[in-house]
């Protein structure tokens, strides 16, 4: 995190509600509700509630005492999943403020809000509206803004304050216990244990004697959260390098107002790309649902792309396959559509027979395809070093294979290898004459097939370096009424098997 | 003034396309030239640097002529000229066994259309007919004549999908060609859809390939529609044993522009052309080598050629001493 003064972080806190399982209906004043898991040995609380606190339980009390100080307690056990879950669509809903937003520890998350709080009305006006928002929703969340990232961590979960002034970490950090600092709790107890209460206590304490002794990772925290120190945050996502996004006053969930806004902020994101000379490869569209729900629609583009027309060729289509899977619920009031792969895209020169375009709209094709059925459905056949036929190639995504060189020279000769293969070789009895020779006759899929020619054996061994499957040869047969198929013996006689089987693998012209 | 533009355009085109030759050319003689083509490390960075800064100049593709010969006159006779490239046509096997003769059929007009046409070809797979009769294997679509290179390979789980693809196929002017084939008859392919592939081609001058694994023939708009079932191989030329050329009924079970007929073809994939075979009936007296070749001595018996037991008189033979009196006694 660079030092730019205007660049402030917000976490956002939440208590024992977080670790509510999903769909646990909060009443008021009801029966007090704790979240129990098995910590060393014993059966003990990790969350609670509002009304559990209030009757004075505290974490990491055990089962036994808080029921037999409680017995009314309700309690369910924890599930780590669920809770990762919860967050990460908290964390969803909350790029609708920043699209850098990190994890800050089990129930916390971390937003990095530089040059954004004036889109809200200010710095409090954003914490009172991401807290009365979560608060909306059923959460109990506290949430604060300071210079640096462990500083707004420490306000959040422990000062009263949410917006700390610029410059002011010092002096908020000053009345707050050790453990504001996210230091390991054998520092907090360590530091208890000599008196050290409270961070002001450390402040303006000569730094080596602490360092020595508590270890360098204290005195590298406490200048975190005072900003003397760089910290990044990691956000849980790739930063886009361009976005456009635009919030709506009143929701938005007619189909037609999600093309608009699509077709405007495609226009505004093509001005931008075009200043750096670039344009995108993948496309995200993010779209806000009031009650918290973020639906993010995908594009991949096999070239770079910047006209809006193209953009929403592709979303068109995607929107397309998805149906009525859109669900826009009360309406939607953010989008945003943001740029997650860019490549330069410099201008070239315009054929004069008008014939390049034509190879331009095979690559829209490419990508319209793409964009409805899936990039992975447009493939094309790469060639592959290898011997085994199924593993001689493979089919790449076309927007990855790049151009495929040509193998024209291969063409003519004998017609060795089938027209059709099957992906997995099919079972037929078959019955040779001699143990090494070709079938005479076999039974493909129930019918008989009486073989008049054959050709081979072509012999190919199993690759030694994978040791998998036998050495197999291979007949190209014809049957009487003019069938061709690729047909192997799987094993030799007596060193590899006993008793070879029969697989017809591929079906010639 | 329209068909002018045209002409300019097609000299524009010739006139690039030589352009770029010489370019291509005069870029390989700087490459061999240089001082650093001793070295090969060197050589290569260099010429990857050349091919990385310099893209080669984009060429108009070919595009073909309206029709597509099949090289036999009576069949191009029935045709009027050939496979129309800007149309549909259907091609249909009756059992999964016989899938691979029809896709081979679809793939060698394929072949002979890419022989003039540079732009790729677009083949669309639905998962079942991949799946109940084999997947298209590019090594053995290059011995064929064909180059998987020039092909943009699409696998759908649908018939509906396969049939999106291939109408947004048929209105891309990009394309050579549009393959789609597909298992069964789904509802979906009815008479005014077919006629919506057919008009979509017609339009924008590509040809369209529906292949069809299918007993029943359906009421379609499609130009042609061929049943394709396998036939035995000829001997081959070089090996009598071994099977020759790949051979196909063909049937032109539907054809807009005349006469249906069945032919007897066979595939040429070293010359990429078809040939007529001797229909059923008219068999040649020795189809085949009576006796095997031998290969390290003559097949003819010695001394073949010097005995012969029953010359023909030719004219120009000077006549024995007797025949030439008794000539001249009746002359006399």
């Amino acid at each position: 995190m660079s030092r730019s003064p205007a660049k402030k972080g917000v976490a956002t806190s939440a208590r024992a509600d977080e670790h509510a399982p999903v769909g646990h209906d909060k009443e008021e004043g009801g029966a007090p509700l704790a979240i129990v898991a098995k910590v060393k040995n014993a059966i003990r609380l990790v969350a609670l509630d509002e009304v559990a606190e209030r009757a004075g339980l505290v974490r990491g009390q055990a089962l036994a005492d808080a029921r037999a100080m409680i017995p009314s307690l309700i309690t369910a056990d924890e599930d780590p999943i669920a809770v990762a879950a919860l967050l990460d669509e908290i964390a969803d809903w909350a790029e609708r403020y920043t699209p850098l937003v990190a994890y800050d520890g089990a129930a916390g998350l971390m937003l990095d809000i530089t040059g954004s709080a004036h889109l809200f009305g200010g710095e409090e006006a954003l914490v009172g509206d991401l807290v009365a928002r979560l608060t909306a929703q059923g959460f109990l969340a506290r949430a604060a803004i300071a210079d640096t990232p462990g500083g707004a961590s420490a306000a959040a979960r422990f000062a009263e304050t949410h917006v700390v002034p610029r410059g002011g970490n010092a002096a908020m950090l000053a009345p707050l216990p050790m453990a504001a600092l996210r230091i390991d709790p054998e520092t907090v107890s360590a530091l208890d244990r000599v008196g050290l209460k409270r961070i002001g206590q450390i402040l303006g304490a000569p730094r080596a004697p602490l360092a020595a002794r508590f270890g360098i990772g204290l005195m590298r925290k406490l200048d975190q959260a005072l900003g003397t120190d760089e910290e990044a945050i990691d956000p849980r996502r790739e930063t886009p390098a361009f976005i456009a996004e635009r919030r709506f006053a009143e929701p938005i969930d007619r189909e037609e107002d999600v093309a608009t806004t699509l077709a405007s902020l495609a226009a505004t994101l093509a001005q931008s790309l075009e200043t750096h000379g670039e344009g995108a490869r993948r496309l995200e569209f993010a779209l806000f649902r009031v009650d918290g729900v973020v639906v993010r629609i995908t594009v991949g583009a096999g070239r770079p792309i910047r006209a809006p027309k193209l953009i929403l060729a592709l979303f068109r289509e995607k929107f397309a396959a998805l149906g009525d899977e859109l669900d826009a619920g009360f309406g939607f009031d953010m989008a945003r559509l943001s740029v997650t792969a860019s490549a330069s895209a410099d201008p070239v020169q315009i054929d004069l027979t008008g014939e390049a375009a034509a190879s331009a709209d095979v690559d829209g094709l490419i990508d319209r395809i793409g964009a409805r059925l899936g990039p992975e459905s447009v493939s094309r056949i790469v060639p592959h070093e290898s011997h085994i036929p199924e593993r001689a190639e493979s089919l790449v995504p076309a927007s990855e294979a790049g151009v495929v060189v040509g193998t024209a020279s291969d063409a003519g000769g004998l017609l060795t290898r089938p027209l059709r293969l099957f992906a997995r070789p099919e079972p037929v009895e078959a019955i040779a004459e001699v143990p090494d020779g070709p079938p005479v006759h076999f039974r493909w899929r129930r019918a008989l097939y009486r073989v008049t020619r054959a050709e081979g054996p072509e012999r190919i061994a199993a690759e030694w370096w994978r040791n998998d499957g036998f050495t197999r040869d291979y007949f190209r047969i014809e049957d009487s009424a003019g069938h061709r198929f690729w047909l192997f013996r799987q094993g030799l006689y007596g060193r590899e098997t006993v008793a070879p089987r029969w697989y017809l693998h591929g079906v010639f012209a | 003034m329209r068909a002018s533009v045209f002409m300019a355009g097609g000299g524009f085109a010739r006139l690039r396309r030589r352009i770029a030759e010489i370019e291509a050319n005069s870029r390989a003689q700087i490459l061999a030239d240089s001082p650093n083509a001793a070295e090969p490390e060197s050589l290569f960075s260099s010429s990857r640097d050349i091919r990385l800064s310099r893209a080669p100049p984009t060429l108009a593709p070919r595009r073909g002529a309206a029709t597509l010969p099949f090289a036999i006159p009576r069949l191009d006779h029935m045709l009027a000229g050939g496979l129309r490239r800007a149309a549909l046509h259907e091609v249909r096997s009756d059992e999964s066994r016989d899938a691979g003769v029809a896709i081979g059929f679809a793939a060698a007009i394929l072949s002979r259309l890419a022989d003039d046409d540079d732009r790729p070809i677009l083949w669309i797979v639905e998962a079942a007919a991949a799946h109940e009769a084999g997947a298209l294997y590019g090594t053995g679509l290059i011995r064929f004549g064909l180059d998987p290179a020039r092909l943009i390979m699409v696998g759908v789980d649908r018939a509906k999908d396969a049939l999106w693809v291939f109408e947004e196929g048929l209105g891309c002017r990009g394309l050579a060609a549009v393959l789609t084939e597909i298992r069964g008859e789904p509802r979906l392919l009815d008479l005014t859809a077919s006629r919506r592939l057919a008009l979509r081609a017609a339009e924008h001058g590509v040809m369209g390939l529906l292949v069809r694994q299918s007993h029943h023939p359906e009421p379609g708009a499609a130009t042609t529609r061929w049943l394709v079932a396998p036939q035995p191989a000829a001997a081959s030329d070089d090996t009598p044993a071994a099977i020759g050329h790949p051979a196909w009924r063909l049937t032109l079970e539907r054809n807009r522009r005349g006469a249906t007929g069945v032919f007897d073809v066979e595939w040429n994939h070293d010359q990429r052309c078809f040939i007529t075979r001797p229909a059923a009936g008219e068999v040649a007296a020795h189809p085949r080598p009576v006796a095997a070749h031998s290969p390290d001595r003559s097949s003819a018996p010695s001394g073949a050629g010097k005995i012969v037991a029953l010359r023909p008189k030719l004219r120009d033979e000077p006549l024995p001493r007797e025949e030439r009196r008794r000539h001249l006694r009746s002359r006399g």
